[in-house]
């Protein structure tokens, strides 16, 4: 019996290689973006947690304040030191410098050594013999060896740290021999750093060890209620969710991308077995006559799908991995997203996850052949002996019986849409995409039995058009088939132009809206030094107009990344002049300080307007109003506005790290050349507005690129599979087309008739895929996007675009079944018709 | 006279001894012979000087054994960071060490570290020294005083008050200690004796009362130790008749004693010291660590005066790794002392592992534990 099977399996792989190969690709396909999409961020979280570490060590709670430009009192800390579940506080101050004529910010990090040793032993400092000064006490700075071989300075070498207006002269002491091969690191005194930048009587963090026989949790509680407001207790296993939760949305599209080529994948395998049962009808059914039971056939047809699946999951196994390689090499560990910033990590697969995807990948062939070996079951042997495959399951249902699907699964999908996400995932709205492919391949064979059937009664056509029309009309089962691959792979294709290009244009709009100002500037990570904020104050500056923010972040929960502050020149009254509301803005009280809120800001914390919400800031729980919620595609964590005035008055200090800049009319030149001294003195960034917009734009493009690529993919297969439906299809119906040629129909008609099949089919496909795929992109923009990511975007169909899609790909479709008409023309008339008697 | 000592010289980070030309010379003050110590202000720190310590042995008796204690506070302001003035500057540092012995077991210990402001304070009007939940303090009671000490680590914890029976008594010249023969050499020298032990201790998970005697001392200093110094034996004993002994010897490298010293406050009161020539320090019995290979003279027989003492280790392993402030192995434990006096009390002796590293060439900073 197992060489039946074998001895089948091979068969029917000579018999359709192009098909079965087709197959296999899709399935390996599938695999690798979905393998490779799991490896990259595998590695990169695994990175991220490794420069983490050595960072920040392993504590078992760090004690930090809420606002960035918060920090922990010394008094707060003594008074965590003295309880007795606590083993070590080890304080840090840390900050960023700039070294130098160094353009980019380094970290520096003051520590304690007398107890950084316990916590981040990734960080203590080797002094360099002779050292230039006594101990790290002494006041020298330690550099990561990265940052030492690209600054290119040796050790004992003299520097000059600046933040905003504050300075240090010192020197390096020695390096960080424990410090990562990538981290770009400084580290020196915790009192020097005090001392140079701050925090007056405060340090910017406290990393604990708790005594071994402490219990954490009822630690946790009790110092929870006699924490100070402003500050934040942040546990290991926070960190590890933060991270988990930067890049989670983003790597589940990408994922779900992947289904997609998994999906095509199974539905090529779907077309394939099922062209395959119909071709091999006559085999099965003298086997059948000879002894092999209905199950035998059955698993025969799943068999053989394992056949494609598994060496095609196989080689997407290899192929993500190789995936993952080059595009960590490329692009790093966020695909381009941004999330992770340099790092280029270490791909390291594991068994797990491999055997997963292995399964996976079997999965999708296996669920491809159930249909096709559910009908191999069911062949009635004798009508098959005598003439063939029946498609016996489809007959006696009625027009109106077909719709209840349909109309069922729309309602369903409809209903899946109103469902809020789950575990922050839009997992319903990906459940209702599913449902509106399979509502579309349904869809088909109604389709075409209603249309084709009513123009082919009404129309005379020739008669080479009139027979292409009457078989796509009565042979609906087998246009689903040819068609289903192409409405899925069409499908996801227009509705991911859809989606992109809704957001595309909505980011440009957005940006329109934001950036006002035909200049920006900015201090990367520092504030602004005062010398050119003063002489901005001055009457005689080229400029009509300036406006100053100060960005900070604020940790409303630990496991979540912070949300942004910006603190803004803004009228209380008149918020709307430089924030893109999406809703009503509301007056606030006269008495209350007003914050206005990102819509991420608006879905992640269920925060509405008109409420009055505790705000972590300056060191405390400060109450406000909230007066609307703002677009904001730039923070997709969050990010809450509030107006200078309404900070000074709750005691902020307002120190601006970015400016908008309005020149004077025609001095736009002279503009420039004002801000080139401060620029150069203190590596600020200087860009106009048309630049900053044509960057965005271009990072947008380029965390889309991906999506591109698989779009290509999904519609090389659809295309694919279509002509090799068609091909079998003629193998199958030789008889019928042998009989045309004995009736005197000539190749060219044949052929013909053939590529008209090809065309109306794909004409079907097309229209239903551009449907399903309009619904699809109206899903994304609306559903998916909002929840995954929380931007929210009209929808804006690319008409054009589209319609080229459906043209060339019809074309492409055509030129495809020229390869299945040139089948048809090549059967030998006479041999077929014989051998059929 | 405690190895501590040598750890609050500048010696404290090896880095910092290397390259000690380097900084600018602190102005430490002298200790002068005369000056009229006052309490409970002498309690206090005294962070102008460059070393400090406060330190309290004692035995407990538990119902099942004898267990030796020891707490220290040590003090250092070894230079550093003294022109910053941010609040958290390295220029006061305390260094923290507990230990325990227990007959039939090794000696169990643990340290901590920190600067002032940062994990570590100290009081200068009164005796109130801690690191974290570490603390050591005196506090009135009524018309009495005590002593309480604090401290929890992995292995043991302890809450422990000590009551006085007796008055403080001034070492050397009211308090004045000479450490050697040159000028200057020297510390101001307060002890305790025979005070009065009770509390909780809590070892191997579990927690039991004790009660027992104890012997603090408080000494400061700027220049402690003399030319050619490579350790010492030092002894303080609670003698059983309600007296107090102490004794110190300076070594060289070949054991020869460089500098000598003993007090005798008898049951009635009287304070007998015995100038260096009429102190002598025989060793009787050594004991090889198998871990240092160091021989420690663990029996010694002491003789000032008529008077003649030999020591009897609770235990022969009293052997102590300290990795703070820098690595360095020292024998340090209860003793039990026969001859024309008896009692209990701890012995020291520093310097037979190695010389006492006076600088290093690593500036990674031990651990803390």
């Amino acid at each position: 019996m197992n060489t039946l099977a074998w001895w089948l399996i091979r068969a029917q792989f000579r018999s359709c290689r192009v098909a079965t190969l087709l197959s296999m690709l899709a399935i390996a396909l599938g695999v690798a973006l979905g393998y490779a999409i799991h490896l990259i961020n595998d590695a990169a979280l695994t990175d991220f947690s490794r420069a983490m570490k050595t960072v920040q060590g392993e504590p078992d709670a760090v004690i930090a304040a809420r606002d960035s430009a918060g920090s922990v009192a010394l008094s707060s800390l003594e008074e965590i030191a003295r309880d007795p579940a606590v083993l070590v506080v080890a304080a840090v101050i840390e900050t960023r410098v700039r070294i130098g004529h160094w353009p980019a910010p380094v970290r520096l990090i003051g520590l304690d050594v007398f107890t950084a040793g316990v916590v981040m032993p990734g960080l203590l400092p080797r002094q360099a013999e002779p050292a230039p000064t006594g101990s790290i006490l002494e006041g020298g700075v330690y550099a990561s060896p990265a940052l030492l071989a690209r600054l290119g300075l040796p050790v004992n070498a003299a520097l000059t740290l600046t933040r905003g207006d504050q300075q240090w002269s010192t020197s390096i002491a020695g390096d960080l021999p424990a410090a990562g091969p990538d981290e770009l690191l400084l580290v020196a005194d915790i009192a020097w750093v005090q001392e140079h930048f701050g925090p007056a009587d405060a340090v910017s963090e406290a990393r604990l060890r708790l005594a071994p026989d402490a219990d954490p949790a009822s630690w946790r509680a009790r110092l929870a209620q006699r924490l100070p407001a402003g500050l934040l207790l942040r546990v290991a296993d926070d960190d590890s969710a933060r991270a988990a939760n930067l890049s989670r949305a983003y790597r589940v599209n990408l994922n779900v991308l992947a289904l997609v080529a998994l999906l095509t994948g199974a539905f090529l395998v779907f077309a394939t077995q099922l062209t395959a049962v119909a071709q091999r009808s006559t085999q099965f059914a003298l086997l059948g006559v000879l002894g092999l039971t209905p199950a035998r056939r059955l698993l025969q047809v799943l068999l053989e799908a394992l056949a494609i699946g598994l060496p095609g999951a196989l080689l997407g196994l290899g192929l993500g991995y190789g995936l993952a390689f080059a595009f960590t090499r490329l692009l790093g560990g966020d695909l381009g997203g941004g999330y992770f910033p340099g790092s280029a990590p270490i791909i390291v697969p594991q068994a797990t996850s491999a055997l997963g995807f292995l399964f996976l990948g079997c999965i999708a062939s296996l669920a491809g052949a159930l249909y096709p070996a559910w009908l191999n079951r069911r062949q009635a042997l004798v009508q098959a002996l005598n003439s063939g495959f029946a498609q016996m399951p489809r007959a006696g249902r009625n027009a109106r019986r077909q719709l209840l699907l349909p109309i069922g699964l729309a309602l369903t999908a409809g209903a899946l849409l109103q469902l809020p996400p789950l575990f922050e995932l839009p997992l319903a709205g990906y459940a209702a995409i599913a449902l509106v492919l399979v509502i579309g391949i349904s869809a088909a064979p109604l389709l075409t039995q209603q249309l084709f059937g009513w123009v082919a009664t009404r129309s005379l056509l020739p008669a080479p058009q009139q027979i292409a029309l009457q078989n796509v009309a009565q042979a609906p089962l087998m246009a689903q088939v040819a068609a289903s691959g192409l409405i899925v792979s069409f499908a996801l294709t227009a509705s991911m132009v859809i989606m992109v290009s809704s957001f595309r244009v909505a980011v440009d709009r957005w940006l329109d809206h934001v950036l006002p100002a035909p200049l920006y500037l900015r201090s990367k990570a520092t504030p602004l030094p005062q010398d050119l904020l003063a002489a901005l104050a001055r009457t005689d500056t080229p400029f009509a107009h300036v406006e100053r923010t100060a960005h900070a972040l604020l940790t409303l929960d630990p496991q979540r990344p912070g949300v942004g502050l910006l603190v803004r020149e803004l009228e209380r009254s008149n918020p709307g002049e430089r924030l893109p509301f999406s809703g009503p803005v509301i007056a606030p009280p006269p008495e209350m300080a007003v914050v206005w809120i990102s819509e991420a800001m608006h879905e992640i914390y269920r925060l509405s307007p008109g409420q009055t919400i505790h705000l972590p800031l300056l060191g405390r729980e400060v109450e406000v109003f909230v007066g609307g919620v703002w677009r904001d595609y730039a923070r997709q964590f969050g990010a809450v506005a509030i107006s200078r005035d309404d900070y000074r008055r709750l005691g902020g200090d307002f120190r601006p790290t970015d400016l908008a800049l309005w020149p004077l009319p025609g001095q736009e030149a002279a503009a420039a050349e004002w801000l080139r001294p401060y620029t150069a003195r203190h590596g600020l960034e200087l860009a106009e507005s048309a630049e900053i917009r044509q960057l965005s734009l271009s990072i947008f493009d380029k965390s889309f690129a991906v999506t591109h690529a698989l779009e290509a993919a999904a519609m090389l297969i659809g295309v694919f599979g279509l002509a090799v439906t068609l091909a079998a299809s003629v193998w199958l119906r030789a008889r019928e087309l042998a009989t045309l040629g004995a009736l005197g129909f000539d190749r060219r008609m044949l052929s013909r008739s053939v590529m008209l099949e090809g065309a109306l089919i794909a004409a079907v496909g097309l229209l239903i895929g551009s449907i399903c795929g309009t619904a699809i992109g109206a899903v994304l923009t609306h559903v998916v996007n909002p929840q995954a990511f929380h931007w929210h975007m009209p929808l804006d169909i690319p008409w054009l675009a589209l319609l080229a899609g459906v043209a060339s790909t019809l074309a492409t479709a055509i030129f495809a079944s020229h390869y299945a008409a040139r089948q048809a023309t090549r059967l030998p008339v006479a041999q077929v018709l014989a051998s059929t008697q | 006279m405690r190895r501590r000592s040598f750890l609050a010289t500048p010696l404290l980070l090896p880095a910092l001894a290397s390259s000690a030309s380097a900084r600018q010379a602190v102005a430490y003050p002298p200790v002068t012979r005369g000056h009229h110590l006052v309490f409970p202000r002498d309690h206090g720190a005294h962070p102008e000087f460059r070393t400090e310590w406060w330190y309290v042995t004692g035995a407990l008796d538990t119902p099942q054994q004898d267990i030796g204690f020891q707490l220290t506070f040590f003090r250092s302001r070894p230079g550093t960071a003294e022109n910053l003035h941010s609040p958290i500057a390295a220029r006061q540092i305390v260094f923290a060490h507990a230990a325990l012995s227990l007959p039939g077991d090794r000696l169990r210990h643990s340290e901590r570290a920190a600067r002032a402001n940062l994990g570590a304070r100290f009081s200068s009007l009164d005796c109130d020294v801690g690191i974290g939940a570490w603390r050591m303090f005196r506090q009135a009671r009524g018309a009495d005083e005590e002593l309480r000490l604090q401290m929890q680590s992995p292995q043991f914890s302890w809450e422990l008050t000590l009551s006085p029976t007796q008055a403080l008594l001034l070492q050397g010249d009211q308090g004045y200690s000479p450490k050697g023969h040159a000028p200057g050499l020297a510390s101001y020298y307060v002890s305790w004796p025979q005070l009065q032990v009770a509390g909780t201790l809590v070892y191997a998970g579990r927690q039991q009362m004790v009660s027992g005697r104890a012997w603090f001392d408080h000494e400061w200093s700027t220049a402690l130790l003399g030319e050619g110094a490579v350790g010492w034996d030092w002894l303080g004993i609670n003698l059983a008749d309600g007296g107090a002994l102490m004794a110190f010897r300076m070594r060289d490298a070949v054991g020869a004693t460089l500098y000598a010293h003993a007090a005798w406050r008898d049951a009635g009161g009287r304070l007998r010291q015995f100038a260096p020539d009429s102190v002598r320090f025989t060793p009787l019995r050594g004991w090889s660590s198998p871990r240092s290979g160091a021989t420690y003279p663990v029996q010694i027989e002491i003789s000032f005066g008529e008077q003649s003492v030999r020591t009897l280790p609770l235990l022969d392993d009293q052997e102590l790794a300290a990795s703070r402030p820098t690595p360095v192995v020292y024998w340090e434990g209860l003793v039990r002392i026969e001859g024309s006096l008896s009692g209990r009390g701890y012995l020291e002796m520093t310097g037979y592992a190695e010389r006492l590293r006076v600088a290093g060439h690593s500036a990674r900073l031990p651990a803390a534990g």
